[in-house]
């Protein structure tokens, strides 16, 4: 079936975040600089020309946009300035809004309103429960001159929570991921895909999700690993993932009154994971702010309150712990609830809607890029017999 | 230049001739024993004195030649050397400074045809060199002086054509101080640009710009415009043509059916042809045309945009919100692929300015109407000319979608099947190949150039046309205005496609040309031209049969033993010197001056008659004047 071409679709994805890509004229320099692309996956051009003639339903089975790292090697040499980098960021957004079949990501990427009235409502509804339910704010302290915070909000009380939010969104989550899945392998007509492969895969996408290790291919030849931006993205995902497990799974041993002493595990796992997040946000935002590099020059609204919002999550979190150790019991409280009233609207709105799905969205296309490609080649080795004509 | 010769005695009944023998820092004299050359050519009978010298184009050797037709009266000299292309005229000029006239010359090439022939054999190289040595003795003897055949040049100037390159040659002719007359078939002057409104590059107007031709054109007395006119007969030669010019045939008639206005003469020495191009026009169901009313060639276009007002671009009472280019129709094409024109080839070459035109066209119309969604579909993109590309990019930004097609598989136009009342579908190639189908409300052809028909004027100056059909240039790089038709040049589109930059630029080169053949109150040419000896001539008129340029030979009414007698003689303007006449005169009346049939015959006397090669005593020592 011959492709309809649609003109419109590189508005649509202009909004999402796209520069000067009707400038590209298909060259394909950018694809040939590209350190990631390779035989079978091949990008931006393909991306690029998806958008430019209105491919709709390829540009949405497409996995490259998850393979691209940004490293911005393409937008450098686009010969016509066209930001083919910047393209794929877009498309990133583009997807994840697609993935989500609320609809409600598409509303709060292309519209920075409705993502900021989002977020102070969710945080008022956070500070009304806990006027409405917190605990007394007790200044009497624990013997060691701790405040005791399990007194005003008790930890087995959020920790009800936390599954009730984690639940919902990693139902969401999940479905978008389904949902991602369906057209990718979809997208290639008739192919089948043995379970075999759906199973064989998984290492890879634990592997992935765990080291981001795709993002190292960026930079071939690298000589200091900390200076990449793989270290300090890795900083941030360890350290969020860190904080993420003992929030939710150990918040009663993590959320104590008692002050335990600076070499009991409680403190310094909790300090070299929002040590990390912080090293990694503050480098991001300040990054963002310079417009240095190819991948910091455009920011989207929802990139700066992504990174706003955790680093104001960790800071808090930080003073909360400050504050306890030190017996200022009001300063407690109240940082506490700013705590959660940014925590739960980041959870809530970039989980599934938005950014922070990159965290799915990566290793599964990894993943899904090998099972299809298992996929392809067994059906190359046993081609099912053709209907003969009579 | 004098080339009055008062020289000594040149009777073949007392040659004395030199004989040079050129080693050329022994391209010659590595193989060729040259002293062995110059001992035998001295036994040959009429060489005064015979020398070898190591490099006889160099001043001392050119200086040699002249002293010793002074102090040894010489009356013919032969040099032994390289080709006569590179030489032959240095040692005349060398003979003409020593008093002689220079006709008294031979030129033997023992280089290429000897020297570099044989490397495997000098013994057998330096007999031939003494043969051709001998030949050409043999032939000086023969010879007699001759004269260059000195025309006068009429200083006038003929343009052909009254587009912008018509213009422009006869504007800079007339700023040269020469008289021209431009003729023009149409009623105004400007050509094609009159058709177009903005132009590419740096967007000025059209018709300004045609003003400004036209003006210069006014501000010069020298130039005589014939609007409504076209030359009706040529004769003449370079210098001197012959041109009756007369009203073109759809002006006559309108001008008053019954009384066609009497042809008028002109002299002019020099003929510009600037007869421009025509548009493409596409073949009935070529990309839909004239099977769509939605298909239109581009001057259509151009005229359409230029007059368009209000939100919309309409078309036929519709608007057109999804408009598409077609790159190459009519150019570019593939034989098997594309049907072929009437003289049964197809245009294989590119037009050149319609992929410019094409990007110029479609982001004047985004700009003048934002939301229409406009398409390109090409093959390449040859935006080549300085400023051109800028199009190009220029038209992407702003949003513009290229597909790419291959030229042996063309986009196929059909009618709409998604609201619009065309389509074009397409394997583009910058979609690895995918079907993709465009809908449509207006599909503009980018129509090519073609030579315009002007079989009349091709056959008057007999005006070689190349492959492609357009006017074809003696050299495209070192001969690039001028025609193989001596004093008739070349401007603008009626030779190749061209943008205006690059037609006005040749039209000022073919009047720079023009210039030079202007320059002097004569033209000079060689003598080398056939001669009828008017005792010998008996009428039979053979001779006319069998020479290929017209008007070289003319018949002269005249008496033999009193009865009337119809003659031949030979215009010497047209007469190139190619002997086939000479061939077939039964009564030998017609020869060619300079190369008479004795002189051959003497010539092969020479070969037959040369001395045995006598060998040097010491082997070749180089001569600084020595006699042999
Ligand atoms: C669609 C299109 C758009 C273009 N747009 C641009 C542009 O934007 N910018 C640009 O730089 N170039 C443009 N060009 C190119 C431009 O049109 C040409 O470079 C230019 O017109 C060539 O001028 P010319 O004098 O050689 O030929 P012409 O314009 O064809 O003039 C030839 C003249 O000779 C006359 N003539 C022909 N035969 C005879 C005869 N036998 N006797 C007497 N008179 C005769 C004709 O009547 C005519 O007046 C465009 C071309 C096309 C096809
Ligand atoms: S984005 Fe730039 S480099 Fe890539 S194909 Fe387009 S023009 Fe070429
Ligand atoms: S200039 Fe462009 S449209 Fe015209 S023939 Fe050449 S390639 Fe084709």
């Amino acid at each position: 079936m011959a492709h309809v071409v649609n003109p419109d679709l590189v508005q649509d994805l202009k909004a999402f975040g796209a520069r000067d890509i009707e400038a590209c004229f298909n060259c394909g320099t950018c694809t040939a600089i590209c350190p990631l692309s390779k035989d079978g996956v091949v990008f931006p051009r393909r991306i690029i020309r998806y958008v430019q003639t209105g491919m709709e339903h390829r540009l949405l089975c497409s996995l490259e946009p998850w393979l691209c790292y940004y490293c911005g090697e393409c937008s450098e040499t686009c010969p016509r300035n066209a930001q083919p980098g910047e393209l794929m960021m877009a498309a990133r957004r583009y997807l994840t809004a697609a993935y989500d079949w609320t609809g409600l990501g598409r509303r709060l990427y292309l519209d920075v309103r409705v993502e900021l009235g989002a977020i102070l409502g969710l945080a008022a509804l956070v500070v009304a429960l806990f006027v409405l339910l917190g605990g007394p704010m007790t200044t009497e302290l624990t013997p060691e001159g701790g405040v005791q915070l399990n007194t005003f909000a008790p930890a087995h009380v959020i920790e009800l929570l936390d599954w009730a939010v984690g639940g919902v969104l990693a139902v969401l989550l999940l479905s978008n991921v389904w949902r991602m899945h369906r057209w990718i392998v979809g997208g290639e007509t008739g192919l089948k895909v043995p379970l075999g492969a759906y199973a064989r895969g998984l290492s890879t996408l634990l592997i992935h999700f765990f080291t981001q290790k795709q993002w190292l291919g960026c930079t071939p030849g690298l000589t200091r690993i900390t200076t990449t931006r793989w270290f300090k993205h890795f900083c941030i995902f360890a350290g969020y993932v860190t904080m993420f497990v003992l929030i939710v799974m150990f918040l009663r041993w993590f959320q104590t009154d008692a002050v335990h002493p600076v070499w009991h595990p409680q403190r310094w796992v909790g300090y070299m994971a929002t040590g990390g997040l912080l090293y990694g946000v503050s480098n991001a935002l300040i990054g963002r702010w310079r417009r240095r590099e190819e991948l910091h020059k455009h920011s989207h609204p929802s990139d700066w309150i992504f990174l706003v919002l955790l680093w104001l999550t960790t800071v808090t979190g930080i003073l909360v712990h400050i504050f306890r150790i030190h017996g200022l019991p009001h300063a407690t409280y109240i940082t506490y609830v700013i705590h959660l009233a940014v925590l739960v609207p980041m959870l809530v709105i970039e989980v599934p809607f938005s950014k922070w799905a990159h965290l799915a969205y990566r290793p599964v296309a990894i993943y899904l890029q090998q099972v299809v490609q298992q996929a392809r080649a067994a059906q190359a080795a046993n081609p099912s017999p053709q209907p003969q004509p009579a | 230049m004098s080339r009055s010769s008062a020289q000594p005695d040149s009777g073949p009944a007392s040659p004395r001739i030199g004989v040079y023998v050129c080693q050329c820092g022994g391209n010659i004299s590595d193989v060729v024993d040259t002293a062995t050359v110059a001992k035998t050519a001295a036994l040959i009978p009429g060489v005064a004195l015979s020398k070898v010298h190591a490099f006889m184009c160099s001043e001392p050797g050119q200086a040699m030649i002249a002293e010793d037709i002074r102090n040894e009266h010489l009356n013919r000299v032969v040099v032994a050397s390289c080709s006569p292309f590179l030489h032959e005229l240095t040692f005349r000029t060398a003979v003409h400074r020593g008093g002689l006239n220079p006709y008294l010359y031979e030129h033997v090439n023992i280089r290429e045809q000897v020297s570099w022939a044989h490397h495997g054999d000098p013994a057998g190289a330096t007999v031939k060199a003494i043969r051709l040595v001998a030949a050409a003795v043999h032939r000086l003897r023969h010879v007699e002086p001759l004269e260059e055949i000195r025309l006068p040049n009429h200083r006038r100037a003929l343009v052909i054509g009254g587009g912008i390159a018509g213009m422009k040659a006869a504007g800079d002719l007339a700023g040269k101080g020469l008289d021209v007359v431009l003729v023009e078939q149409s009623a105004t002057l400007g050509g094609r640009v009159n058709e177009l409104s903005t132009l590419f590059p740096a967007e000025e107007s059209a018709a300004p710009l045609v003003r400004r031709l036209n003006d210069d054109l006014q501000a010069h007395p020298r130039v005589v415009v014939l609007t409504e006119t076209v030359v009706k007969a040529v004769s003449g030669f370079m210098g001197n043509y012959d041109v009756m010019v007369g009203p073109a045939p759809a002006a006559a008639g309108a001008a008053s059916g019954a009384d066609p206005q009497e042809g008028r003469h002109l002299t002019v020495g020099t003929i510009i042809v600037a007869t421009g191009y025509d548009y493409y026009r596409p073949a009935e169901g070529e990309y839909g045309f004239q099977r769509h009313p939605q298909v239109i060639p581009m001057p259509e276009f151009i005229t359409l945009l230029a007059r368009a007002s209000g939100e919309t671009l309409e078309w036929q009472g519709r608007p057109v919100r999804r408009l598409g280019f077609m790159h190459c129709v009519g150019s570019r094409q593939i034989e098997g692929v594309h049907p072929p024109q009437p003289d049964g080839r197809v245009n294989d070459y590119c037009s050149r300015v319609c992929c410019t035109t094409a990007l110029h066209q479609a982001l004047a119309a985004k700009r003048r109407f934002p939301r229409m969604a406009v398409f390109d579909f090409h093959q390449d993109i040859r935006t080549y000319g300085r400023g051109h590309e800028d199009y190009y990019l220029r038209a992407s930004q702003a949003g513009i979608m290229f597909f790419r097609f291959h030229g042996d598989d063309p986009p196929v136009v059909e009618p709409g099947s998604n609201g619009t009342p065309i389509q074009v579908r397409l394997k583009d190639w910058l979609t690895w190949g995918e079907e993709v189908v465009a809908p449509l409300d207006l599909l503009v052809l980018a129509v090519g150039m073609t030579p315009r028909d002007n079989r009349g004027l091709v056959s008057l100056l007999k005006l070689p046309v190349g492959a492609d059909r357009f006017l074809q240039e003696v050299h495209p790089k070192l001969r690039p205005v001028e025609t193989a038709v001596n004093g008739i040049l070349l401007a603008g589109t009626a030779q190749a496609p061209m943008a205006i930059d690059e037609t006005l630029a040749s039209a000022s080169a073919a009047a720079a040309k023009a210039a030079v053949l202007l320059a002097h109150d004569e033209v000079h040419l060689e003598p080398f031209k056939a001669r009828v000896d008017p005792e010998k001539c008996v009428g039979c008129g053979v001779c006319f049969a069998q020479c290929a340029y017209d008007g070289a030979l003319v018949r002269e009414e005249g008496q033999r033993e009193g009865a009337p007698i119809t003659r031949a003689k030979v215009n010497p303007g047209l007469c190139v010197g190619c002997g086939a006449c000479v061939a077939v005169c039964p009564t030998r009346a017609i020869d060619l001056q300079g190369w008479t049939l004795n002189q051959f015959e003497a010539m092969v006397d020479g070969l037959l008659s040369a001395p045995q090669p006598v060998a040097a005593t010491n082997s070749n020592p180089v001569s600084d004047g020595r006699t042999h």
